[in-house]
């Protein structure tokens, strides 16, 4: 019988101690939304699960100069933040989409992205966001951007003796606006087709591009960044025109597989479209702040 | 007794669901069950698609520890089983598709018996598959199966099952149409996707008797189909079939899975109970689903509009196996026949074997099929004449009182009510022909609502009886699959015998104890069980009467004597016990006896315990108890050799109106407005009907939108509840049910049955929606944003 010893942490240091003693025998959990279907899957058959929950240290969000989440922080806790949801809607508009209440109550943000589904919700705003990931070992510390972060369906520079503890988000600069789009064909329970995220700052007029960044999901074998689209934006006036153009541009950048969830030529198509979208729904959150900050 | 009672005091009222235990957790499905001794089991099923056997080694399974049996072809008796005789629980010579049952194993948890099947190892010799059914008609395909079930050799791979009907004379009338429109439609495998996965436990008593616990809707069916089973075997005992609650059916219970029988095999085989449920991808895999059609429609109308013929031609890929899904043309001929008055009808239907799934029934039999092809037909066909599709429908309309070309006896018939309810309540003229990626659509249907002679009975029975505690217990032999049986039996029975619904306790599930009944398919449990209700409640109120009428005066005598040696200053009032006497004079209301001229007599009224109680301990040795039967077969009649006949006592009518908003750019379909207009006779109980219909709708959008068993070269490829995708409860369809009453004759209390109907005009609402809003017709179902899409990019390629 397919049997696993389950191990309960309660500080980081005992996790690296197991990942240590169990190396490639061990997988960690955090939610277990992902790790124990593929557990009953056969897709994965550790010897030991080490649990992330207990471990205080991993579970928080902290608002100062910048945003700094706890990798074992449920998906439910960041969608109930007043702070993410005003400040960094697009992980709002990430976080609260996934799966159903239940799930989101279970499933866990550094879970959402070192399972490293190429449809990861969390990705593309974490990507758009120039998160950096804290990973400790028993060696130290060391603290990667996210988009060196992933390296394959289901891979990640994590090594085997490492611990996703948190992620460090800047605060964006003002006249910032931020949004993400899970494209899906029924409301609740779904991956997405596709996933855009789009984060756009602007000059003071809001309509001169002084950053942009566009992450995409399901469109390659990891969640991208679209940097040609973004090039194309930077420094040009943002209206629907040159969001087309970039959409279009975003869409060249994608090399989407064709599955049952959708065919290659569809994802393409949606990607020119929700850039734009997306796009556009950044640039109105972008001035409605400036307008509350005025 | 169509008549609507004018003082029913129960039957039209929307009570609460009444079985709570479900709420509560405490309600115990096959799942929650575990018996003494028991074993699991777990079936190995096929790894490809059309294969010769040419070895299976259990040798290794059979050392496990914890395993009891394992089972396959070579060690069990060869026992054909199904519709058709065409296949065996445990294949033996050769695969046919990716669910053929290989071998099956009992342990003693589900753990063991499923490492146990990956120690088994089968070596299979590949041979040519087929998996498009018009592939399968060719000349020159793999035969699926080389001899049929009586060892005569197969030419090709056509089902012997030649489903024709003709009325009038379609040539002719194809001749003199004014307008004419002819198209090709398909639809795909969709999955009943119960709550309640499949499963059963199977046991034999110490006297070699099986005992059975099934998900079944069909109980006595299931226990002939495992008698005749065991009989094959060579065993001697009978079977007896228990269910306990069921998590849903829509179909998928109607007839003896494959499972079944190897649950019987291993209990046989082991002597202990054996237990088997069903996981989800195992459910998806290995549980029939929903038919596949291919039709080609042709319809015309003369110059005013009116249907001047029909002519519909269906390919069902009847999958490797023959399950009922082969027999659903027999209800497909109802809307092909009678939906809308049209004088010349042709209709044929081939089911083809293929190296596919097979299917089985599901809610709507048939008809949600034929009614996709037809309706989006009438769309093309007013579109051809210029009359608005509400409007022509209008035309078409089945009217009250009026046999159809397939014989049905239409009585009652709201459809152009139900039309005009949509009409109105969408906006139509104002919402249609705007082309703003914003459109209406409609559909109608006709349904069996008073019964299905499929078999030669459509009967049930019933068993009522009084204790006294002025208690009734109905005794049935229908079950509840989850539409909320338990609720309206209670009222009816309350309406028909004067108790009250708190009164009333029903006890089903045990072909040993229970009355024989047909199942609880077709529609027909509430129509059915209403009118053995109606003469069984009757039977009970006349012997409570009669009872009441011979002892009410002596037990109302003794307790005003009583009282009055307790209470000096009581007078015993002067009293003319004639009218007691009478049973015409007494009405039952509320489980109590009295005067019905004079309900306010106090001292003429008497609980009915107290009645019983008197009649049980009359201290002479002459006691009597109440208790009444009834065996309702209703008067309808089973198909001719024509395929025409008088199916069902009464039809029930309706009309789906939807407003959808297209996304051009992505293919997104949105549901704005969703009107569902029922003739349902009378509801029994408004909230019900209402639960029917939303529940029903939601399943006909997945069926338009999002459902899809998805198979690669006979693989299934989306077992699972993330890729096939039916609607949740986020996905809000704006459903504004309404129910038209007008009163059966034919129906208990005036009621139609309203299980299926519901899921059968969704598909072709929508997509005519879809076409009003943005021009384009999709013929395939599901309707998918990238097939919109891409409809929609090559109707504006055209245009440029």
């Amino acid at each position: 019988m397919r049997t696993f010893d389950y191990f309960k942490p309660v500080c980081v240091e005992e996790a690296l101690f197991l990942l240590n003693k169990f190396a490639d025998k061990s997988k960690l959990v955090a939610g277990g939304t992902d790790v124990m279907v593929q557990w009953k899957k056969r897709i994965i058959s550790p010897v030991a699960l080490i649990s992330l929950r207990n471990i205080p240290e991993l579970n928080f969000i902290r608002m100062n100069d910048c945003l700094e989440i706890g990798s074992a922080t449920t998906h439910r806790s960041l969608e109930l933040s007043a702070d993410i949801k005003s400040k960094f809607p697009a992980i709002y508009d990430a976080v609260s989409n996934i799966g159903s209440v239940q799930v989101r109550n279970s499933a866990t943000i550094g879970g959402n992205l070192c399972n490293a589904a190429p449809s990861a919700d969390s990705a593309p705003p974490m990507l758009v966001l120039d998160t950096g990931v804290n990973i400790v070992s028993s060696d130290g510390q060391r603290s990667i951007p996210i988009d060196q972060f992933f390296k394959g369906p289901g891979k990640t520079v994590v090594q085997p003796n490492e611990v996703v503890k948190s992620f460090s988000i800047a605060t964006p600069p003002e006249n910032t606006g931020m949004a993400y789009w899970k494209h899906t064909r029924r409301s609740a329970m779904d991956l997405p087709i596709l996933g855009v995220a789009v984060l756009l700052s602007f000059d003071e007029d809001i309509k001169t591009c002084v950053k942009a960044r566009i992450g995409l999901s399901v469109v390659a074998p990891t969640p991208i960044r679209a940097r040609k689209a973004e090039e194309f934006l930077l420094g040009n006036v943002v209206n629907e025109a040159s969001l087309d153009e970039a959409g279009k541009i975003a869409a060249s950048e994608c090399s989407p597989r064709t599955t049952i969830r959708g065919s290659d030529w569809y994802r393409r198509e949606m990607a020119r479209v929700l850039v734009k979208r997306v796009g556009l729904i950044s640039t109105e959150r972008a001035s409605h702040f400036s307008k509350l900050e005025s | 007794m169509g008549e609507r009672l004018m003082d029913e005091l129960f039957v039209g009222k929307s009570f609460a669901r009444m079985d709570k235990d479900k709420v509560i957790g405490r309600a115990n499905f096959i799942n929650d069950i575990t018996l003494p001794r028991m074993l699991h089991a777990k079936i190995l099923y096929s790894a490809r698609p059309h294969a010769r056997i040419k070895s299976i080694d259990t040798s290794k399974a059979e050392k496990l520890m914890g395993v009891r049996a394992v089972l396959t072809g070579f060690n069990v008796p060869e026992v054909k089983v199904g519709f058709l005789g065409d296949q065996t629980p445990l294949k033996k010579d050769k695969v046919r598709q990716f669910r053929d049952e290989v071998a099956a194993v009992a342990a003693i948890d589900e753990d063991t018996a499923e490492e146990a099947l990956d120690l088994i190892k089968v070596e299979y010799e590949d041979l040519p598959a087929v998996y498009d059914p018009i592939e399968a008609m060719k000349p020159d395909a793999p035969l699926v199966h080389e001899f049929d079930a009586r060892g005569k050799p197969r030419r090709n791979n056509l089902l012997p099952l030649p489903w024709k009907l003709e009325a009038g004379d379609v040539r002719k009338a194809r001749e003199s149409s004014k307008y004419v429109v002819k198209d090709r439609f398909s639809t795909q495998w969709v999955h009943q996707t119960c709550m309640g996965t499949s499963g059963g436990i199977a046991e034999f008593d110490v006297n070699g008797n099986l005992i059975f616990r099934s998900v079944t809707n069909v109980p006595f069916g299931g226990k002939d189909r495992l008698d005749m089973f065991l009989k094959n075997l060579g065993l001697k005992g009978r079977s007896r079939v228990l269910t306990p609650y069921v998590g849903g059916s829509f179909g998928s219970k109607l007839d003896t899975d494959i499972y079944e029988f190897i649950l019987v095999l291993l209990a046989w085989k082991t002597g202990c109970p054996v237990k088997i449920v069903f996981s989800r991808k195992e459910e998806f895999l290995a549980s029939p689903p929903r038919q596949p059609v291919i039709a080609t429609v042709e319809q015309g109308c003369d110059s005013n509009g009116r249907l001047t013929f029909r002519n519909i031609d269906m390919i069902l890929d009847n999958g490797a196996y023959t399950s009922w899904g082969a027999t659903t043309p027999s209800v497909m001929m109802i809307p092909v026949s009678s939906l809308y008055r049209v004088p010349n009808v042709k209709f044929q239907a081939t089911c083809v074997y293929t190296n596919n799934i097979y299917a089985q029934a599901m809610r709507g039999y048939g008809n949600p099929q034929a009614t996709f092809v037809i309706e989006q037909s009438m769309d093309q066909l007013a579109e051809a004449s210029g009359i608005d599709a509400i409007e022509f429908r209008k035309i078409n309309a089945n009217v009250p009182y009026e046999k159809t070309p397939m014989d049905l006896k239409i009585t009652t018939c709201p459809m152009s009510e139900c039309l005009e309810i949509v009409e109105k309540r969408l906006n139509w003229s104002e919402k249609r022909n705007q082309k703003t990626s914003r459109g209406v659509g409609v559909a109608s249907f006709l349904h069996v609502g008073g019964g299905a002679r499929v078999y030669l009975s459509d009967a049930q029975g019933i068993i009522m009886k009084v204790d006294d505690e002025g208690k009734v217990t109905v005794i049935t032999g229908g079950t509840d699959q989850g539409q909320g049986s338990e609720t309206i039996i209670k009222q009816m029975v309350a309406e028909a015998t004067g108790f009250r619904p708190e009164d009333v306790s029903i006890f089903q599930g045990d072909t040993e104890v229970c009355p024989w009944d047909v199942g609880t398919h077709a529609s027909r449990h509430a129509f059915i069980t209403g009118h053995a209700v109606l003469l069984a409640g009757a039977d009970v109120k006349r012997k409570v009467l009669d009872l009441a009428a011979r002892w009410m005066p002596e037990m109302i005598r003794f307790d005003l004597s009583k009282r009055a040696r307790k209470d000096p200053n009581f007078q015993v009032p002067l009293l003319d016990f004639s009218p007691l006497m009478d049973t015409n004079n007494l009405e039952l209301r509320n489980a109590e006896v009295f005067l019905k001229d004079d309900p306010e007599n106090k001292h003429f009224r008497l609980p009915v315990a107290k009645i019983l109680r008197r009649a049980h301990l009359v201290g002479t040795g002459k006691g009597e108890m109440v208790v009444a039967e009834a065996f309702y077969d209703p008067p309808n009649e089973m198909l001719n050799r024509e395929g025409k006949g008088n199916l069902s006592c009464c039809y029930t009518f309706g009309a789906h109106g939807v407003e959808v908003e297209v996304d051009e750019e992505t293919g997104l379909v949105t549901i704005l407005n969703y009107v569902a207009a029922h003739d349902v006779g009378r509801a029994i109980n408004p909230m019900l009907v209402k639960g029917q219909i939303y529940g029903a709708t939601v399943m006909g959008c997945g069926y338009a939108l999002t459902e899809e068993i998805q198979t690669n070269h006979g693989r299934v490829m989306n077992p699972n509840l993330l890729d096939y995708k039916i609607l949740t409860a986020k996905d809000k369809i704006p459903i504004d049910p309404v129910i038209v009453e007008p009163i059966e004759p034919s129906g208990p209390f005036g009621a139609k049955g309203i299980g299926e109907p519901a899921c059968v005009p969704s598909a072709p609402a929508i997509v005519n929606a879809i076409y009003d809003a943005v021009g384009v017709r999709i013929k395939d179902l599901p309707v998918t944003p990238e097939k919109l899409l891409k409809a929609i990019k090559e109707k504006k390629a055209k245009e440029q």
